[in-house]
């Protein structure tokens, strides 16, 4: 075994498991969550409201289908809103998950073994609710499989050059390969939920979705060479696809979307986002399902500094990009950029800036990133800020067309509101019904963890 | 399994190893290149300048390099970083040499800066614009900022882990690890700005937001490339060959190989958008890289400094053997050469791709005297930082 690349430095912080675990509890622990006869009731209430909310966005999608896009608050000139501003935050949030499994997996990073599941999870359903945007933007949604480019009898093809077809290949790969990453890393557990559930029903499913694991030496073989080639593969997906995500701008000529920085800073944001979305999840969880002894203040204090750099590389970037508006003497750059700051959204960018760069700085104080109830409001505040990021990026730069007789303002409809809210809703409600039904923390990999589970070579 | 005293003998560069004899051929050669610099520099000044700002930008990204790779180690921690802490040191440590090397350029501002010629600014609308910023006294008083930050950071993280070589202590620990925050965020603020002035105002109409970032993610990489073929030849006697295995060449490997792929995608990711932003203000500066000669320096780029180093470093073997390793990351030194040249030569002067012989000098008058340093001060210290937590446990002698 090579020495971690990224090892931890300092043994006097908490650690990644609390002592006093064996094996057994570690197991106990975790499964009974998903094993325990009875729905506690917290659940019953969470769930419900989240299947509220996503019946919220069910019914926007049946409005939307029935009379148009024309129920959303885009016309001329801001032809991109909520839908775009909606996608790119999803898909961002997706990124912490991909990140945490991959990455720090090949960094061979220990902490991130009790936050990765529950964390890929999360990008599964942020890409799912991410997907349904562009595909409900094209109107005639039932037309979505025009977006593959297939030989058909029209003779049309997708136009290559464009990112937006990019797009379609970056996040359906992105979703392919993150989903089967996940179910790969569930198969052992899903075994363990086999062999200790105490009802039939539980032992068929989850014996159909562990496909005969038997734990063998050669499967164990075999299972850690498939893991380390599947991150090997989510690896550039992590940076490919909030890369292409911000090609569907940069590459355009418009003010405040063609910039080089953008794909770099586009990516440090979506980890940002994904981080403050995996703190804001993780606190609560920890907290209801007596997990604290799993998800330690280590993890918490690990997610405040990934989120304090990639804010500070997020900062930079608009830095940049004001410095260069200026430098670049482009008359377009610079008034996108004094509109940014003074135009009719500037109290949104004003927040945005608040939320995104002036708050976090709090991260840098130990104390702040040992209070729960602190690292639980810097991560609302922080989706709140990259919400507002892309909503920023897309609406001034649009709002403001080159001729001022194409001017216009924009506001999101109520349509637009529900789809948001609605999309949150099916996003909670994907994540209770995980939480409920399969383990949140990957089992074999804590009891990996547990002292005394490596065995050292003697040396003679 | 005992970790090493620090007063034992041998801890030091030997008298008789490999580098000393370098260090006497560094000096000699460089002293060499530096008369012929002079009679080109009162020849044919401009020339001078140029070629002399591409030499000084390629060595000065080792040492910062260096700085931004050791703070780096510092705050995420890692036994790769332990075992060539006092090579990255000595990088840094040529930095105030790097201060005085950037004196001449002061000398030469109009022959390489536009901006700097007020009879160019006169008929130049953006350039009366950029006036407040591009101006000689206010760059001259940016580059000594900069090189202050710099040698103020590299003089306290050496002091420190000299320090703590005597005597080990948490609270050293602690300090070098919130210096190394402070000072990459210094970093990352100055190197921009010195990108933007040194490198980018070369073409003050050209502006591209991802410049600081991409010579970052260059001085990375020469970091590790200077730093690999360093620590393989030390490796070969005590006292690194007794912590240095293996593992430690893995994780360098790949450490270089993450920065091959970094540079590599910002240079695509700024090229793919101007080249479909195809604005009349950006896309000059790439047409001209693909006039004349210079079309073939920049696919030597692409295959040198991406494709053949990404793909041979995609092997575990390659990463685990230190002479191969190091072979690679010499090809990557001459590709970093290579990027800067192609970074900063074009803009001036003509179309197509023309050599001077002087573009052949500058780099071993600037390097030789730049070797001679480094290794005089790879000599001052121990070759180990003994008491560093991330030191690999060792054999004992």
């Amino acid at each position: 075994m090579s020495t971690p690349v990224l090892e931890a430095r300092r043994d006097s912080r908490p650690p990644v498991i609390a002592p006093g675990h064996t094996f057994e509890t570690v197991t106990d622990r975790i499964s009974r969550v998903v094993l325990r006869r009875g729905t506690p009731r917290g659940w019953i209430v969470g769930f419900a409201l989240s299947f509220c909310l996503m019946m919220v966005l069910f019914y926007s999608v049946a409005a939307l289908l029935f009379r148009g896009i024309g129920i959303w608050g885009i016309n001329q000139p801001v032809e991109w809103g909520f839908d775009i501003v909606n996608f790119v935050w999803w898909i961002g949030i997706g990124h912490a998950g991909t990140l945490i499994s991959a990455i720090l997996l090949l960094l061979k990073q220990e902490w991130r073994t009790s936050i990765n599941r529950f964390a890929e999870a999360m990008t599964l359903f942020a890409v799912a609710c991410a997907g349904l945007y562009p595909v409900l933007h094209l109107g005639r949604p039932w037309l979505a499989y025009w977006l593959f480019p297939y030989p058909n009898t029209m003779g049309m093809w997708p136009q290559f050059r464009s990112p937006l077809i990019w797009d379609v290949f970056a996040v359906s790969t992105y979703l392919t390969v993150s989903l089967m990453f996940w179910f790969v890393g569930l198969i052992p557990d899903l075994a363990t939920l086999r062999d200790r559930s105490p009802s039939r029903i539980g032992r068929g499913v989850y014996g159909i979705l562990a496909m005969g694991w038997r734990g063998s030496a050669k499967h164990w073989h075999r299972y850690e060479t498939a893991y380390l080639l599947l991150a090997g593969l989510s690896t550039p997906l992590v940076v490919s696809v909030h890369t292409i995500v911000s090609f569907d701008f940069a590459v355009s000529v418009v003010p405040g979307w063609h910039a080089t920085i953008f794909p770099p800073y586009f990516v440090a944001g979506a980890i940002y986002s994904g981080f403050a979305m995996v703190m804001t999840l993780a606190i609560p969880i920890r907290k209801f399902y007596n997990l604290e002894d799993f998800l330690t203040m280590r993890h918490l204090d690990n997610m405040a500094r990934v989120m304090l750099a990639t804010g500070l590389i997020v900062a930079y970037g608009y830095m940049m990009e004001t410095f260069m508006a200026w430098y670049g003497g482009n008359p377009y750059e610079s008034f996108m950029i004094l509109n940014r700051f003074g135009g009719p959204y500037a109290p949104q960018y004003w927040l945005l800036i608040t939320c995104n760069v002036v708050i976090p700085q709090v991260l840098w104080f130990r104390r702040v990133r040992a209070s729960i109830p602190a690292l639980f409001v810097v991560s609302l505040i922080v989706n709140l800020g990259m919400w507002l990021e892309r909503y920023i990026i897309i609406v001034v730069s649009l709002h403001r067309d080159f001729l001022p007789s194409s001017w216009g303002m924009y506001s999101g409809s109520i349509y637009d509101w529900s789809m948001f809210v609605g999309s949150i809703g099916l996003f909670l409600s994907l994540l209770f019904l995980f939480i409920r039904y399969l383990p949140m923390i990957s089992i074999f990999e804590m009891r990996t963890l547990v002292p005394g589970a490596e065995v050292k070579e003697e040396t003679p | 399994m005992a970790r090493l005293d620090p007063t034992m003998p041998g801890l030091h560069l030997a008298p008789d190893h490999v580098f000393v004899r370098v260090q006497r051929v560094a000096g000699a050669v460089g002293a060499g290149a530096i008369l012929l610099c002079v009679a080109g520099a009162l020849l044919n000044p401009a020339a001078f300048f140029r070629a002399y700002l591409v030499a000084y930008l390629f060595w000065f990204g080792i040492a910062l390099g260096s700085l931004a790779i050791l703070m780096v180690q510092y705050v995420t921690g890692g036994a790769w970083g332990a075992v060539v802490r006092r090579v990255l040191e000595s990088g840094t440590r040529t930095l105030p040499l790097m201060a005085v090397l950037f004196v001449p350029l002061a000398f030469g501002l109009p022959y390489l800066y536009v901006w700097a010629r007020p009879e160019v600014v006169a008929h130049d609308a953006l350039l009366q614009h950029q006036r407040i910023y591009l101006n000689v006294p206010f760059f001259l008083v940016r580059a000594a900022f900069y090189f202050a930050v710099w040698i103020t950071v590299t003089h306290f993280l050496n002091r420190w882990s000299l320090a703590q070589d005597s005597r080990p202590e948490p609270r050293l620990e602690r300090r070098l690890e919130m210096l190394s925050r402070a000072g990459l965020m210094l970093y990352g603020l100055t190197e921009t700005f010195a990108a933007i002035d040194w490198a980018m105002s070369l073409d003050p109409h050209w502006a591209s937001t991802i410049y600081g970032i991409l010579l970052m993610g260059g001085q990375g990489l020469a970091a590790f490339a200077f730093v690999i073929p360093v620590a393989a030849i030390l490796a070969r006697r005590p006292p690194l060959s007794r912590i240095i295995t293996p593992d430690q060449f893995h994780d360098l490997g790949k450490l270089m190989l993450a920065f091959v792929m970094l540079w590599a995608y910002f240079s695509f990711s700024q090229f793919l958008i101007i080249w479909s932003g195809n604005l009349p203000e950006e896309i000059p500066w790439y047409l001209r890289r693909i006039q004349g000669g210079w079309l073939w320096v920049g696919i030597l780029l692409a295959l040198a400094h991406f494709m053949l180093p990404f793909v041979v470093l995609l092997s575990r073997d390659v990463k685990r053997r230190p002479r191969v390793l190091a072979l690679v990351a010499g090809m990557l030194i001459v590709a970093r050469f290579v990027d800067i040249f192609w970074l900063v030569r074009p803009t001036q002067g003509s179309a197509g791709l023309e050599l001077h012989w002087l573009d052949f000098v500058t780099p071993f008058a600037i390097g030789g005297l730049w070797l001679w340093v480094f290794v005089w001060q790879l000599g001052t210290r121990p070759l180990v930082p003994v008491n560093d937590p991330c030191l690999p446990v060792m054999e004992a002698a």
